[in-house]
């Protein structure tokens, strides 16, 4: 064994690290009392599983305002796990969700209070809010068919195209575990039925496609000849050619003989528990209307308000027809897209 | 005599396991009623598939591990070479990297070389895995080659045995507990993986837990797989307990270290090159390609967020990892303490605290939060104080993921304190506290400094309980990673991912030290 007395150095070393741990924890339990101490500040808390380019945005709502904005990140089921499980007690006024399924979840857990707004209601189409008024669109993105402009001159035009076995080897899909692709498939099973869907799922994974669970990877498979096309929301096309515009990937917008392109959203609701509704309310009909362009415009997105305009990259991709009437049940079909896809063996 | 402390021990065993094992608790409660309708559409598409992918990976991680550890061990103990010294803690330096960061870093390079769709395999995946784990059967089989001594060595050779036969028929039969508890280790972190599995398009049952959660919304459903998942945890360790039993071999007080005898010129050549092979792949690469993107990064002006530079980070990260680290170190020393000489009651209940440590990350952080936002329900605390997204709360639940590297890294160590020492004391009329303070814990201190050093790594690294249950306005680094690689913007990543590597070296250079000193790893 080794020499052990009580004048060792080492022991004074081990009681420090006691010392330490005992002020770790009085500091611990010390360091949040910060949210209700300074009343004469408004203040307004999100969650939020959209955490790309929210912060000059939050930060223009503040300047014109003068409410603060605190805001946490996160995936959007955790985050709603979370406001679950607080309850009464959640800081969240506002919880905001990177597409319609989770948004509508919330809503189902009723989690989110009805919002009775004027403003709200002429600004957002009412197809792009829950019929209860609970949770409201922000801004529109679609799922759309990227293809190489180097090597494809036939891209598909239709969802079910991208079936045809001459894309075998050359698709790029993005995984099921990912709530945009299972977006997609329940906007299909509401345009189409389940049976249809299910073929059109099943002629996809029979072209073995190359799962990239991100988007703006699958884009840059496209440019390295990974694959030849790909199922992509259009923002990220739009994101990579604000880096370079000489990106050799095209757009094409499917079905406009039919249903539309797959349309998805950004979306947000003041939760039942808000200590600060009037406050949520304000950055919520802010969004929807002052904010609008600069909401959409920091991620290439189309604005929820069709009058807003698009930013010029966007409006480079032309007009379209957009599957509008899918958007309130993206959240009920969640269950049976899961299952679907499931069953399809979409990994 | 022992009375009081008869109780006041078992207090404190079941007072410790029952605060961390509660938010496993909280969520396994729903194995009452089970979701008998997603179980049986698992069981038609997804799981069997789930069960072969884990088992696979499970076991070429755990066998890649165990060959490259215990051959690098055996190579930097057994042989004298240039830079043997350097190279021997410098093979531990990629547990300093993050497994979610070597993935993307390994995942992009690859899919420049072999193609997207190659670079995305079960096979790549445990390649990945390997690299970073590895050095837990390293670090195991190195302390338990150098303390085998030179004596049964020197025998084996005296009767004629060769390089081979040495390492075959004596040094390894001897080093297999040890190895076995790395292997376990590995095999743990493996099967809890989710970042790594996911860029890879792996489906184990970890990533299955995320799937039925986030697919079908029931968390019920998804905490019974992870449960599973635990139970298989529970198996393998079982196992490794029963691989551990016999076999070790320490040397005698009086007996010599291992010595490293000196290598044929082409062997030193040979040694150089498969060790510095192994640090161009696991450590060379996956930093020099983050330099690569951190230069961009800075030059780009996205070395920063919104919430700060690197200065905030780096701030908090040292903060929640440190606090976590200390108390996780305290409570698993106090129970260590409370189980030792306590028989294998104590030692089974004891163990249960460990459980965090099976479960994946996420399961445990929605653990945490139902527990905690139930608590605060109650208002037992003034001010309106919350659990949920304080600190303390943070902390707890970091505890319960990780209590398990402080503990049984004590315990290794106490259990190496001859029973002598301390049943003289307590003859003497010294009390279990005093025993602890003047017997025990000195004769532990560098198994207390080496569990706090794995618990630093284990803590910096960690991404879902952070990012659930931070404070607003408390971002880690690992929390900026996060918000990078889920875009996909691996430059933007590549600075805070650095310095959490460099902060992980440090933690693996007191590690080294402990060890040196005589820190033990395995009870």
């Amino acid at each position: 064994m080794r020499a052990t007395s009580f004048r060792d150095p080492h022991l004074k070393s081990i009681s420090l690290l006691f010392s330490l741990a005992l002020v770790a924890v009085v500091s611990a339990c010390g360091g949040n009392s910060d949210s209700e101490s300074d009343s004469a500040t408004r203040l307004v808390t999100v969650y939020t599983g959209r955490h790309y380019g929210i912060e000059p945005v939050f930060e223009e709502f503040t300047a014109e305002t003068g409410i603060e904005v605190r805001f946490t990140t996160g995936s959007d089921p955790e985050l709603r796990a979370r406001l679950e499980a607080e309850g009464a007690n959640t800081p969240a006024d506002l919880i905001m969700t990177a597409d319609a399924a989770n948004i509508a979840l919330a809503a189902e857990a009723g989690l989110l209070a009805t919002v009775d707004s004027e403003t709200l209601r002429s600004a957002i189409p009412k197809e792009l809010r829950a019929a209860d008024n609970t949770w409201f669109a922000l801004s529109r993105r679609l799922r759309v068919i990227m293809s190489s402009s180097e090597r494809v001159d036939d891209a598909p035009t239709t969802y079910a195209e991208v079936g045809d076995p001459k894309w075998k080897g050359r698709l790029c899909l993005r995984p099921s575990t990912h709530p945009y692709t299972q977006s997609l498939v329940s906007a299909l099973i509401n345009n189409l039925g389940s049976d249809d869907a299910r073929a059109i799922v099943d002629s996809w994974v029979a072209n073995d496609p190359l799962y990239i669970n991100s988007d703006t990877d699958m884009l840059k498979a496209i440019v390295a000849g990974d694959c030849d096309i790909a199922l992509a929301n259009s923002y990220y096309l739009g994101r990579l050619l604000t880096e370079d515009s000489t990106i050799p990937v095209s757009l094409t917008w499917p079905d406009q003989e039919g249903f539309g392109a797959h349309l998805n959203i950004s979306a947000a609701g003041i939760t039942v528990n808000a200590a600060h509704p009037k406050e949520a309310r304000e950055l919520l009909e802010w969004l929807a209307t002052k904010g609008q362009k600069l909401f959409s415009d920091t991620n290439n997105e189309y604005p929820a308000d069709p009058t807003v305009e698009p930013n010029e990259i966007l409006s480079g991709f032309g007009s379209f027809k957009a599957d509008i009437n899918s958007v309130r049940e993206l959240g009920r079909l969640n269950p049976a897209a899961v299952e679907l896809l499931s069953a399809a063996s979409y990994e | 005599m022992r009375r009081p402390g008869v109780w006041f021990g078992w207090t404190t065993i079941l007072a410790v396991v029952a605060v961390v094992a509660s938010p496993i608790v909280v969520l396994a409660w729903s194995l009452i009623d089970p979701s008998t309708n997603v179980w049986a559409e698992l069981w038609r598409t997804r799981l069997p598939g789930m069960i072969i992918e884990t088992a696979l990976l499970l076991v070429s991680v755990v066998f890649g591990a165990v060959v490259f550890g215990t051959g690098l061990a055996w190579l930097v103990s057994a042989f004298e070479f240039p830079a043997r010294r350097v190279v021997g803690w410098l093979l531990v330096t990629p547990l300093a990297i993050p497994g979610y960061v070597g993935g993307f870093v390994w995942l992009e390079t690859m899919s420049d070389v072999v193609g997207a769709r190659e670079a995305r395999s079960l096979w790549l995946c445990a390649v990945v895995l390997v690299l970073s784990l590895y050095p837990y059967v390293y670090l195991f089989a190195r302390a338990s080659f150098v303390d085998q001594g030179e004596d049964s060595l020197a025998v084996a050779r005296s009767l004629g045995a060769g390089k081979a036969g040495v390492f075959f028929r004596v040094a390894l039969p001897a080093a297999r507990p040890a190895i076995a508890a790395g292997a376990a280790l590995v095999a743990m972190e493996t099967l809890t993986d989710i970042g790594t599995v996911r860029l890879f398009n792996v489906s184990t049952l970890a990533d299955g837990v995320m799937r039925v959660w986030f697919g079908t919304g029931d968390l019920g459903a998804a905490t019974e797989l992870a449960s599973a998942l635990t139970g298989a945890a529970v198996l393998l360790i079982t196992f490794e307990r029963l691989l551990r039993s016999g076999g070790r071999r320490s040397r005698g007080s009086t007996e010599a270290a291992m010595n490293p005898r000196p290598l044929t010129k082409a062997g030193v050549v040979a040694a150089i090159a498969v060790t510095l092979a192994m640090l161009v792949i696991a450590v060379g690469i996956p930093l020099l390609r983050l330099f690569f993107w951190a230069s961009e990064s800075v030059r780009a002006g996205t070395a920063v967020t919104v919430a700060g530079g690197v200065t905030h980070h780096l701030g908090n990260t040292m903060l929640l990892a440190g606090s976590a680290a200390v108390v996780s170190i305290v409570v698993g020393t106090i129970l260590a303490l409370t189980v030792a000489h306590r028989g294998r009651v104590a030692r089974v209940v004891g163990r249960i605290s460990t459980v965090g440590y099976a479960m994946p990350g996420p399961v445990v952080a929605v653990g945490a939060v139902v527990m905690l936002a139930a608590l605060d329900r109650r208002g037992w605390l003034p001010d309106g104080f919350l659990l949920v997204g304080s600190v303390a709360g943070l902390v707890f639940a970091l505890v319960v993921r990780f209590l398990a590297v402080g503990y049984q890294g004590v315990e290794a160590s106490l259990d190496r304190v001859p029973t002598t020492a301390t049943e003289s004391a307590r003859v003497l009329g010294a009390g279990p506290v005093r025993t602890a303070v003047a017997i025990e814990l000195p004769a532990a201190r560098f198994g207390v400094m080496a569990a706090f050093a794995l618990l630093c790594v284990d803590m910096v690294k960690e991404l879902p309980i952070t990012l659930l249950l931070r404070p607003f306005g408390v971002d880690t680094l690992s929390v900026w990673v996060w918000q990078a690689t889920s875009e996909s913007l691996w430059e933007q990543a590549a600075v805070p991912s650095l310095v959490m590597v460099v902060i992980g070296m440090f933690a693996v250079g007191a590690l080294l030290v402990a060890l040196e000193r005589g820190a033990e790893l395995v009870s």
